[in-house]
C-alpha cells in the first residue's frame, strides 16, 4: 500500500457503522462537557480572584505605623502602576451634641484601585456606585455614625481641628476592614484632612497604607522588589494572603458544576470504551482481508493510528466548538443576576479539555485497536481466532490516568474529584459484581426454562462477559440520568429548604451591657425568631504557647465572645465544648485553626486594654458561616471572658410586618448599629437558583454522554444477536419467540442496572449534599419507584428499538452477511 | 512445495494434530484439487499453503521461498507480490464498490495504476457495466467474480481457491469455474483448490484427498522434480 493514509481512508469508509460514530460522540461530549466547565470556572475563578483584590481595595497594599518612604510608591509609578494613599485611625468625632469614637479613613485621588464605593443621599435612600472621593471640607459617614451623633446628613462634624461637612451616607467600601462587624462607624474623608493634622502626632494609632494595582506582570515585579526592603512592622498584602471574603455560594457553584462535568467525563470515557471495542472488533475482518492481500502490520498500526488521530481531531474541535457556546449560556444564566462580573474567556482551559480527550482515546480507545494489528490473516478461512489483546491492556493505564488527572487538576478540587472517581469506580465494580452474580444464576435457571425464557436466560449467559460490561455501563449511565433527573431537583429542594425562612436577617452592633437584658425582653415581645445575643470583647493576640504568633489579617486585633454552651451552627470536630475543669479555656474556629496554625492544647495570650490573660485551647469547631447567626472564632469559657470590657451583638430574625416597631427600638439605643442582611440572604436564594439553572446546562452533557453510554453498551453486542436470532428464526423459531427472548435478556439486565443505579443516584446524592451542601439528603420515594421504573423502561425500549433490525431482516440476508 | 508438513493445535482434550506429515509439489500452471470430508484438515491444508499460518513442523515453500524463515511481514510481502485468493464468502469489503474492491488488492501490492488494471481485470469477468455496485447490490455469482478479478488482477504465480463454488447455484457455480480455470490457463497460474465437489475437483490437473490430516492420491509430481527442491522452486515460478 503507498500510505497509511489510504488504509485511514479505508478504514474510515469501513466504520460508516454506529460504533465509530458512538466513538466521535463520546470523544465530542467529553471535551464539550470538560471545556464548558473548565472555561466557566477559568472566568469565576479569576472573578473571585479580582473579587479578593476588592477585599484591599488593591492588589497590593503596604503599611506601616509610621508614613511610608517616597521611593515606593515612585517605583510602583515607575512600573506603570497605579497607586493611591491612605490614612486610618480611630478617633472621636462630635457633633453639636453628641460624640463617638470613629474609625476615620482618609483616602487620596483613585481609591478604591479595586471596587467601587457605594453612597447615598441619606438612611434608607437608594444608594448609588462612585468613582469620586469625599472632596476637602466633605465627609461621607456610615448610617450608624448618623445615629450616634445624632445627626443627618448636612450637618457638620469636628475631626481633629477640621470641621467638615456630612455629605452622603456611606453603605458599601470594598475594604471594610473589620466587616460588618466593625465596633466603630466610618467617616470617610480626603486625605488632606489628615495629613499634617494633629491627630497624627506623637502616640497616635494611626496606620498609613499605599495602595498599588494594575499589571500582573508589574505587579509581581513591584512586590518581588519590594518586600525584600521591608523593614520594622511594615507589612505588604496581596490578595493571595488577604483574608478574601470568598463568596461562598459562588464557589459552591463552581463545586456543583464541577461535579457535573466530571459525572460526563466519566461516562463519556465508558462511551468511549465501549464504542472503540465495538469498533474494533467490526474490523477484525477487514484487518484479515487486507493481511491476506499482503497489507503488513506496520502499514496497518499507522493506518489505526492516523484514523484515531483523525477521530480525536475531528471530536475535539466539535466539543470545543460545543463546549465554548455551552459556557456561554451558562454564564449568561447565572451572570444575570451575578453580583461580581465575570471576566473574558480565556481558551487556556480548552487546551487542557482536548488533551484529555486525546489521552482518555489513547488510554480506551487505542488498545483494542492496536489489536487489530496481530488479528491472523488465516482468520479469513477460520472466523474464530482473534487476537488476544488481555495482556496489553494494562500498559494503556497510564494514558486514562493522565487523562483523569486533567479534569481533577483543571477543577481545581482534588478531593472531591477522587471523591467522583473513587464512588464511579467503586459503582461500576459493584455494578459488575451484581452482574456477575446474576449471570451465574441465569445460567441455572436457564436450562429450567423453556421456550422464550429458555432463549432470553441462555442469551445472558453465553455472552456472560458481554452482559457483565453492559450491566455496567448501563448501570453507570442509568445513574447520571436519575441524578440529573430526580436528585438534582431534589438536592436543590432541599438545599433551599436547609436555609429555613427564620433565618436571622437583622443584626444590632454595640450594644451595652446595661442594654442587654432589656432588648432582649423588648426583642422578644416583637416576637422576633432565633433570637441571640451575644458579649463581644477585643483582645489583641500576644502569644500562642509562649512564641510570638504569626502576621496575620486573622491574628493583631481578634474578637472573643463566651459561653457555656456550644452556639447552633456550630460542630465540635476535636476536643470537648468544655473541658471537665470548665475554666480557662478557649474554643477555636476550624478555618481560624488552620490559618495561624493553632492546635489543641496550645495556649493563647492575649492583651485587653493592657490586662493580660491565657486560655487553653480545648475543642476545634466547624462553623457553618452561611447560617447568619453571630458566630466566632474564638469562644472563652465566661469566667475567661466576662471580665473583658465587651459590648454585645444581636441577630435574629424580624417578622415582616415589625419593622416599624423595630425602627422605634433602634432610636431608643443611639449607640447601637441596626444590620438589615435579608438582602445578603436573598442573594444566597437567588445564587441557589442560578446555579440549579446553570448546572442545567452542565448536566445536558452529562446526559448526554449518558445516552451515549446506554446505546453504546445495548449496540455491543447487537451484531451477535443478530446473527443469533438469524439461526434461530431459520431453525424454526417464531418471531415471538426471539422477540420474547430479547425482551426476557433486556428486561433482566435492566432490572439489575436500574436497582443499582437508583440505589448509586440516593447514594451520590447524599454524598454531594454532604461534601457540597453541608446538609442531609433523604432520597424521595419519587426516586426509589418512578426512578428504578423510568429507568428499566428506558433500557428495555431503548434495547427493543435498537433490535428491531433483528426481527426485521430476512435471516438468510443476515447469515449470508454472517 | 511442503515436505513433511504438520500442524497442530491444543484442545480441550489434549493436542490436536489437524494436519499430518503432509508433502506434495505443485509446478508452474499446474492445478492441484485438495478434496477430503468436513473438518479433514483441507482448509487449514490450504491455509498453510499460503503462508496464513505457521505449520507447527516441516517446510514449505512458496515461490521460491522457505515460510519458515519469513516472518509475517516478509509472508504478506510475498503474498501480494506472487499470490492471489478467492474464498467461498468472497470476502469483498461491502462499503467498497466492485471496481473499489479489486483496485485495493492493487493499491495494496503496490501497482502502478492500479484503476487501470482493476478496470480490465472486471472487465475480463464481465463486470465492466458494474463497476460502482457494492457488494449488496450484486447477486452471489456477480460477487465471486468480482472476487476471481481481485485475485487475478495482479498477475499472481499461484492462486488459492478455497471453495470457490460452494456459495453459488450449480449454474452460476459451473460459469465461475470456467472464469477460474481460463484464467489460470491465460495466465500461466498454478492453483491449489480446496472443494468438496467431485466436478470441479476433476477438472484439476491433479487431486489430492485429505483424510483425518493424512494426504493420500496423486499429490506428487513426477519423481525427478521430486528430489530436486531447486527444479520445484522453478516449478513454482520462483
Amino acid at each position: 500500500m503507498k500510505s497509511a493514509g489510504l488504509s485511514g481512508r479505508l478504514l474510515l469508509r469501513q466504520g460508516r457503522s454506529g460504533a465509530l460514530w458512538m466513538l466521535i460522540a463520546g470523544l465530542a461530549v467529553a471535551t464539550a462537557a470538560l471545556s464548558a466547565v473548565s472555561l466557566f470556572t477559568d472566568r469565576v475563578g479569576r472573578a473571585l480572584e479580582r473579587q479578593a483584590s476588592e477585599v484591599l481595595a488593591a492588589d497590593v497594599v503596604i503599611s506601616d505605623r509610621a508614613p511610608l518612604p517616597e521611593h515606593i510608591e515612585a517605583r510602583a509609578r515607575e512600573l506603570g502602576l497605579a497607586t493611591s494613599e491612605m490614612i486610618t485611625l480611630s478617633t472621636v468625632v462630635f457633633s453639636d451634641d453628641e460624640s463617638a469614637l470613629f474609625d476615620v479613613k482618609a483616602v487620596s485621588e483613585g481609591y478604591p484601585l479595586r471596587g467601587a464605593l457605594k453612597i447615598a443621599d441619606g438612611i434608607g435612600r437608594p444608594d448609588r456606585t462612585t468613582d469620586t472621593i469625599p472632596a476637602p471640607g466633605r465627609a461621607w459617614i456610615a448610617a450608624s455614625g448618623l445615629r450616634a451623633l445624632e445627626i443627618e446628613p448636612g450637618a457638620s462634624v469636628i475631626l481633629g481641628e477640621r470641621e467638615l461637612v456630612v455629605e452622603q451616607v456611606l453603605t458599601w467600601e470594598p475594604d471594610q476592614g473589620d466587616g460588618p462587624f466593625a465596633l466603630s462607624p466610618r467617616l470617610l474623608v480626603n486625605y488632606s484632612e489628615l495629613e499634617g493634622s494633629s491627630l497624627l502626632g506623637a502616640g497616635s494609632r494611626a496606620r498609613y497604607r499605599l495602595l498599588v494595582a494594575g499589571d500582573e506582570r508589574a505587579v509581581t515585579r513591584f512586590v518581588s522588589s519590594t518586600r525584600p526592603e521591608l523593614e520594622g512592622r511594615q507589612q505588604l498584602q496581596t490578595v493571595e494572603n488577604a483574608e478574601a471574603q470568598t463568596d461562598e455560594a459562588l464557589e459552591q457553584a463552581r463545586r456543583f458544576l464541577a461535579v457535573a462535568a466530571l459525572t460526563a467525563a466519566i461516562l463519556a470515557a465508558v462511551a468511549v470504551l465501549l464504542a472503540a471495542t465495538r469498533f474494533s472488533r467490526a474490523q477484525r475482518d477487514l484487518i484479515a482481508t487486507l493481511k491476506v492481500f499482503g497489507a503488513q502490520g506496520g502499514e496497518i498500526m499507522r493506518a489505526i493510528v492516523l484514523l484515531l488521530a483523525w477521530l480525536v481531531l475531528l471530536a475535539t474541535a466539535l466539543g470545543a466548538a460545543v463546549g465554548v457556546v455551552a459556557q456561554h449560556l451558562i454564564a449568561g444564566i447565572l451572570s444575570a443576576q451575578m453580583t461580581i462580573a465575570l471576566p473574558g474567556l480565556r481558551l487556556q482551559p480548552l487546551a487542557g479539555s482536548m488533551a484529555f480527550t486525546a489521552l482518555m482515546a489513547a488510554g480506551f480507545a487505542l488498545p483494542p485497536l492496536l489489536g487489530l494489528r496481530s488479528v491472523p490473516p488465516m482468520r479469513i478461512l477460520n472466523r474464530s481466532l482473534d487476537p488476544g489483546t488481555a495482556g496489553r491492556r494494562a500498559l494503556w493505564g497510564l494514558p486514562i490516568l493522565a487523562a483523569l488527572a486533567i479534569p481533577v487538576w483543571q477543577l481545581g478540587d482534588f478531593r472531591l474529584a477522587l471523591l467522583m472517581l473513587g464512588g464511579s469506580a467503586a459503582l461500576a465494580g459493584l455494578l459488575a459484581l451484581a452482574a456477575w452474580a446474576a449471570m451465574h444464576l441465569t445460567r441455572r435457571l436457564a436450562g429450567r426454562a423453556s421456550g422464550a425464557w429458555r432463549f432470553g436466560l441462555a442469551g445472558l449467559s453465553r455472552r456472560r462477559g458481554a452482559s457483565v460490561l453492559q450491566v455496567t455501563a448501563l448501570g453507570l449511565g442509568l445513574m447520571s440520568l436519575l441524578l440529573l433527573m430526580v436528585v438534582r431537583g431534589e438536592l436543590i429542594e432541599q438545599w433551599r429548604a436547609s436555609l429555613p425562612a427564620d433565618t436571622p436577617d437583622h443584626f444590632m452592633l454595640n450594644i451595652q451591657p446595661d442594654q442587654a437584658e432589656p432588648l432582649r425582653r423588648d426583642l422578644e415581645e416583637l416576637q422576633v425568631g432565633q433570637l441571640q445575643i451575644r458579649p463581644m470583647a477585643i483582645a489583641r493576640l500576644t502569644a500562642i504557647s509562649g512564641d510570638i504568633p504569626p502576621e496575620d489579617a486573622f491574628t493583631g486585633q481578634v474578637r472573643l465572645s463566651w459561653i457555656d454552651q456550644l452556639p447552633p451552627a456550630n460542630e465540635i470536630i476535636a476536643g470537648q465544648f468544655w473541658a471537665p475543669d470548665g475554666k480557662g479555656q478557649i474554643s477555636v474556629a476550624k478555618r481560624w485553626a488552620d490559618r495561624v496554625g493553632v492546635k489543641l492544647g496550645d495556649r493563647m495570650t492575649f492583651d485587653s486594654g493592657g490586662r493580660e490573660f491565657t486560655a487553653v485551647v480545648t475543642s476545634i469547631r466547624n462553623v457553618d458561616w452561611n447560617s447568619f447567626n453571630v458566630n466566632f472564632f474564638l469562644l472563652l469559657t465566661p469566667d475567661a471572658g466576662e471580665f473583658l470590657p465587651h459590648q454585645f451583638v444581636a441577630s435574629f430574625h424580624l417578622p415582616p410586618d415589625k419593622a416599624p416597631e423595630l425602627d422605634r427600638l433602634a432610636r431608643t439605643l443611639p449607640n447601637a448599629s441596626l444590620l438589615d442582611v435579608g438582602a445578603l440572604i436573598e442573594r444566597v436564594f437567588q445564587i441557589i437558583d442560578q446555579v440549579s439553572r446553570a448546572a442545567q446546562v452542565v448536566f445536558a452533557f452529562t446526559l448526554i454522554a449518558g445516552l451515549v453510554v446506554l446505546l453504546a453498551a445495548l449496540e455491543a453486542t447487537r451484531d451477535e444477536r443478530r446473527v443469533e436470532s438469524a439461526l434461530i428464526r431459520t431453525l424454526g423459531a417464531d418471531n415471538a419467540t426471539v422477540r420474547n427472548g430479547l425482551l426476557v435478556e433486556y428486561a433482566i439486565m435492566a432490572v439489575i442496572a436500574a436497582a443499582l443505579a437508583t440505589l448509586g443516584s440516593a447514594v451520590t446524592g447524599w454524598i454531594l449534599a454532604e461534601e457540597l451542601f453541608q446538609f442531609r439528603y433523604q432520597p424521595g420515594i419519587g426516586l426509589f419507584i418512578g426512578g428504578f421504573t423510568a429507568a428499566a423502561l428506558l433500557v428495555v425500549g431503548a434495547g427493543w428499538l435498537g433490535n428491531r433490525s433483528v426481527l426485521k431482516t430476512p435471516p438468510v440476508r443476515i447469515l449470508r452477511a454472517g | 512445495m511442503a515436505r513433511e508438513v504438520c500442524f497442530a493445535v491444543d484442545a480441550p482434550g489434549g493436542r490436536l494434530e489437524i494436519v499430518k506429515n503432509i508433502s506434495l509439489e505443485l509446478p508452474a500452471g499446474q492445478s492441484l484439487a485438495i478434496v477430503g470430508a468436513s473438518g479433514s484438515g483441507k482448509t487449514t491444508l490450504l491455509g498453510l499453503l499460503a503462508g496464513l499460518e505457521r505449520a507447527t513442523s516441516g517446510e514449505i515453500w512458496l515461490a521460491g521461498q522457505r515460510l519458515g524463515d519469513l516472518d509475517e511481514d516478509q509472508r504478506a510481502r510475498l503474498r501480494r507480490a506472487r499470490v492471489g485468493f478467492v474464498f467461498q464468502s468472497f470476502h469483498l469489503l461491502p462499503s467498497l464498490t466492485a471496481l473499489e474492491n479489486v483496485m485495493l488488492a492493487l493499491e495494496i501490492g503496490r501497482s502502478d495504476n492500479p484503476r487501470a488494471q482493476a478496470l480490465s481485470a472486471l472487465e475480463r469477468v464481465g463486470l465492466n457495466h458494474r463497476l460502482d455496485h457494492y457488494p449488496r447490490q450484486l447477486s452471489g455469482g456477480e460477487q465471486q467474480r468480482v472476487a476471481i478479478a481481485r485475485a487475478f488482477a495482479g498477475s499472481p504465480d499461484i492462486l488459492f481457491a478455497d471453495e470457490p463454488t460452494g456459495n453459488l447455484d450449480r449454474k452460476t457455480g459451473e460459469a465461475v469455474a470456467d472464469l477460474l480455470f481460463e484464467l489460470n490457463r491465460d495466465h500461466g497460474t498454478a492453483l491449489v483448490l480446496v472443494t468438496h465437489d467431485p466436478r470441479l475437483a476433476e477438472r484439476c490437473d491433479r487431486i489430492a484427498t485429505i483424510d483425518d490430516g493424512h494426504l493420500s492420491g496423486d499429490a506428487s509430481p513426477s519423481p525427478s522434480e521430486q528430489s530436486d527442491p531447486s527444479a520445484a522452486r522453478q516449478a513454482a515460478g520462483a
